[in-house]
């Protein structure tokens, strides 16, 4: 269902042909790094520290190395020294360990043998020497007084300090007076708020595979957000120049934002350089949980005011988010995503931590869900109090164009409004709670980035074109291109083949990440039409022997303006390449842009839940998410991304969390144990597209694959403070967990 | 001149100063114009902060955008997406 600012007057975009890449997809041809074999190819296993922090004494590599089938053994020894200021020190460290483990799955070695089972044996024969080390398995031991180091080389990021500290960025942001504002404030509601780290749980494992040639240059196979990525950060981590790398990008399987970073890639490129032959390395599934990166956990307090007339006040709130073993600024991120009402009175703390847990990563909107639990329960909590409806509460303090965000800038042109609207107005909102059930409604914001794209399109000599990107395609992206391409070109979807480039064939793109491959390089593929249809309607003028200012392109031909008609027929694009060789040769165009104006994106979801209060199971009855995508180029791949950040934040509101030892070992590092919702945990998610469009790109475009995830964590929350009366502050909303507060109730 | 908005962590290069009136042609110019005045902020905004140019959120790097005389200018804390 789409409920539309402007009704669409275009002819492609807004379609939903299938997938270009649909049908090896679903028929299991598409190839994924774990599916390419090359020939020599040696098998890669990595060996990981069982310490959650340690020093590393000794590694002997002897034995492994005498073990049948082995060709090479890399440990942290293999790779340059990195000092701590230089920007790859963190990711570098992180891929293998040099004088201390800093989490439990931390790599220290690596081998490459000629089958998996020999490089597995061989892992199992280093002998690694540990000095055990105080550990740090929490926000609240990181912060306490005196606290052992987690990670002596972080220091607190843009502070300027040197010494080593558990503290990985500070920050604050704040306007008007919050003291005044909740003397104002007829109602105030606070609580504290926990919440656990949380893996983005793709499907597909990180895999790649690397070979090194004579030459000194290596060709690199690897799953990826992003192939530049992979070339520039293995580059840094070797010491090596790009020129040495070629990337190319295979399928992936899911990333989420888990794929933003590189684990495997220099180790298998070292590897390989060692045995002369290629080397594959593919994680298992618990490796991916134990080693790669979680969202971070959480531990917010939060307090908001509001007058008897619903008008919001202040927001005063204090935000750790951990980091795990390495710095980075996810409380930050958390803080200035609170960006939805206009608190004219507002001070928002933020504080990243490190502990001796596996380096946290990007997952979709990062750090937004857990801000948003906090902040949309107990904007909850005060239309329960005031006894509003809690949409309306919602639109009375929502922002729009031109208020300012948690920083201070003003929000572009935004679609918050029409989004609660929409589910204010929809048939689950009219429809009456169904008996014994509870309803939730909570809302989310992120802000999307725009960044470097390139785009390449060549029209083919008999008509059709291909349209050449270096956006890794994890939503239905070369779908989305191509629609953009046939409406600018006026040519068929189906004669466009989108194709996702290595780094060598196409201009240099950024990450697939912060929902900017439809955005950003979607509008390098419309600047490269643009740039084709001036080439076009020149091809036709000089086939037409007239003046290019005769010529307009139009609906896909090249159409003869103020001219007689006899013999002017509009020139087709077909007949126009068929002609190329006689007009000036073939017609290509590149464009490349650093896009400034992503348009955020709000998103309101709602649910219907019932709650078994005998074993604390929560059961979604109904759920509907609302978004505001700007112009949905595909509806069918945005409703596929709300689906999907609806499931994900379901899963990390109901199920999900990293559970350690005291020694801080993972104890459910497998997809039994760490539990993620299946279809038959889940009702349809309906979805309402919200078109607001983006003034900053020509079709209108918003990104649209982070928002979806921040909702549902309150949204469910909500809907069970509402069946049971009770307001739940803590992750997982789990039967033990829930049970548990049912009981304290 | 540019009306440029400081986050408050910023402010402790500042002397607790947030909103200010500054000189530049481009973003570049803008932060080398604070460095000027308050040591040490410069490296802060090109390397530790993202920039919106009345209100719209310009790409990481776009120390080469041009400022107009009346423009607001918010130095905010790094975004990224995943």
């Amino acid at each position: 269902m789409t409920a539309t600012e402007h009704p669409p007057t275009y002819k492609y975009i807004g379609t939903r042909p299938i997938r270009h890449d649909g049908l090896e997809k679903v028929t299991g041809k598409a190839r994924f790094a774990a599916d390419l074999d090359m020939t020599g190819q040696l098998r890669g296993a990595m060996i990981r520290s069982p310490y959650a922090h340690a020093r590393i004494v000794s590694i002997d590599t002897s034995d492994a190395e005498a073990m049948p089938g082995v060709k090479a053994v890399v440990t942290g020894a293999d790779f340059p020294a990195i000092d701590i200021n230089e920007q790859i020190h963190d990711e570098a460290i992180n891929i293998i360990a040099r004088d201390e483990v800093l989490y439990n799955g931390h790599v220290v070695a690596a081998v490459a043998a000629t089958t998996a089972a020999e490089a597995r044996a061989a892992a199992a024969a280093v002998k690694v020497q540990y000095e055990d080390l105080p550990t740090i398995l929490s926000i609240d031991d990181a912060i306490a007084e005196g606290a052992p180091i987690a990670n002596p080389t972080n220091r607190t990021l843009f502070t300027g300090d040197t010494e080593p500290s558990n503290l990985a960025s500070v920050g604050q942001f704040d306007r008007g007076d919050v003291e005044a504002g909740f003397a104002e404030a007829d109602v105030v509601v606070e609580r504290e708020f926990r919440t656990k780290p949380v893996h983005q749980g793709y499907i597909e494992p990180h895999a790649c595979v690397a070979d090194c040639g004579q030459d000194g240059k290596a060709t690199i196979w690897a799953s990826s957000q992003g192939h530049f990525m992979v070339r520039a950060r293995t580059a840094a981590v070797l010491g090596w120049g790009t020129e040495r790398i070629k990337v190319i990008p295979a399928e992936i399987g899911g990333g989420f934002g888990g794929k933003t970073t590189i684990y495997l890639e220099p180790i298998a490129v070292r590897l390989s350089q060692k045995a002369s032959r290629p080397v594959k390395i593919v994680m298992t599934r618990e490796e991916v949980l134990r080693a790669t990166g979680p969202a971070p956990g959480a531990k917010m307090w939060a307090k908001i005011g509001a007058t008897k007339d619903g008008e919001l006040t202040t927001l005063e709130a204090d935000l750790y988010y951990s980091n795990g073993s390495f710095k980075g600024y996810a409380a930050l991120t958390g803080a200035m995503s609170i960006a939805s009402y206009k608190f004219p009175n507002l001070m928002l703390k933020a504080t990243g931590t490190i502990d001796n847990m596996p380096k946290s990563a990007a997952y979709r909107a990062p750090s937004a869900p857990q801000a948003a639990f906090a902040i949309e329960t107990l904007v909850d909590e005060i239309a329960d109090e005031l006894g509003m409806d809690p949409i309306e509460l919602r639109l009375k303090n929502a922002v729009t164009e031109g208020d300012p965000t948690a920083m201070g800038a003003p929000h572009p042109k935004i679609g918050f409004v029409e989004t609660l609207e929409a589910i204010k107005n929809s048939d689950h909102y009219r429809s009456p709670v169904p008996e014994g059930a509870g309803r939730g409604v909570a809302t989310g914001f992120w802000f999307n980035i725009g960044e470097q794209s390139s785009a390449t399109v060549n029209l083919n000599e008999d008509g059709t074109a291909t349209v050449i990107t270096g956006s890794p395609d994890i939503g239905g992206s070369r779908a989305s291109m191509a629609l953009m391409a046939a409406e600018e070109l006026g040519l068929d979807v189906h004669h466009i083949t989108p194709i996702v480039a290595d780094t060598g064939s196409v201009g240099f793109t950024d990450i697939t990440e912060g929902s900017r491959a439809t955005f950003a390089t979607g509008m390098a593929v419309v600047n490269a039409c643009r740039n084709l249809k001036k080439q076009l309607v020149q091809r036709a003028a000089t086939m037409r022997g007239i003046d290019v200012d005769q010529v307009a392109w139009v609906g896909g031909a090249a159409v003869i303006e103020g001219v007689p008609s006899e013999g002017q027929d509009p020139v087709s694009l077909a007949e126009i390449t068929a002609a190329a060789k006689m007009t000036g040769g073939p017609l290509t165009a590149t464009a490349s842009l650093n896009a400034a104006g992503a348009g955020p994106s709000f998103a309101v979801h709602l649910a219907d839940v019932k709650v078994d209060e005998e074993t604390g199971q929560v059961t979604i009855l109904r759920y509907t998410a609302a978004q505001d995508a700007g112009t949905a180029i595909h509806p069918s791949y945005v409703e596929g991304q709300m689906q999907g950040g609806s499931v994900q934040g379901i899963g990390w509101a109901l199920n999900e969390e990293y559970v350690f030892d005291e020694h801080g070992e993972m104890q459910n590092a497998g997809f039994l144990d760490y539990r993620m919702p299946v279809a038959s945990d889940l009702p349809m998610i309906d979805t309402i597209i919200v078109e607001v469009p983006n003034p900053s790109h020509p079709y209108g475009v918003r990104g649209v694959g982070e928002t979806g995830i921040v909702p549902p964590i309150p949204t469910l929350a909500n809907a069970i403070a509402d069946a049971t009366g009770v307001r739940m502050t803590t992750l997982p909303m789990s039967p033990p967990n829930l049970l548990k507060a049912l009981n304290e109730r | 001149m540019a009306t440029v908005h400081l986050q408050a962590d910023h402010s402790r290069f500042t002397d607790g100063v947030r909103e200010l009136e500054v000189d530049g042609a481009t973003v570049g110019a803008i932060i080398d114009e604070l460095e000027q005045r308050f040591p040490g902020l410069g490296p802060l905004l090109t390397e530790g902060a993202s920039v919106a140019l009345d209100g719209e959120l310009l790409p990481r790097g776009s120390i080469y955008e041009s400022v107009g005389p009346d423009a607001e200018v918010h130095f905010l804390a790094p975004i990224a997406g995943g």
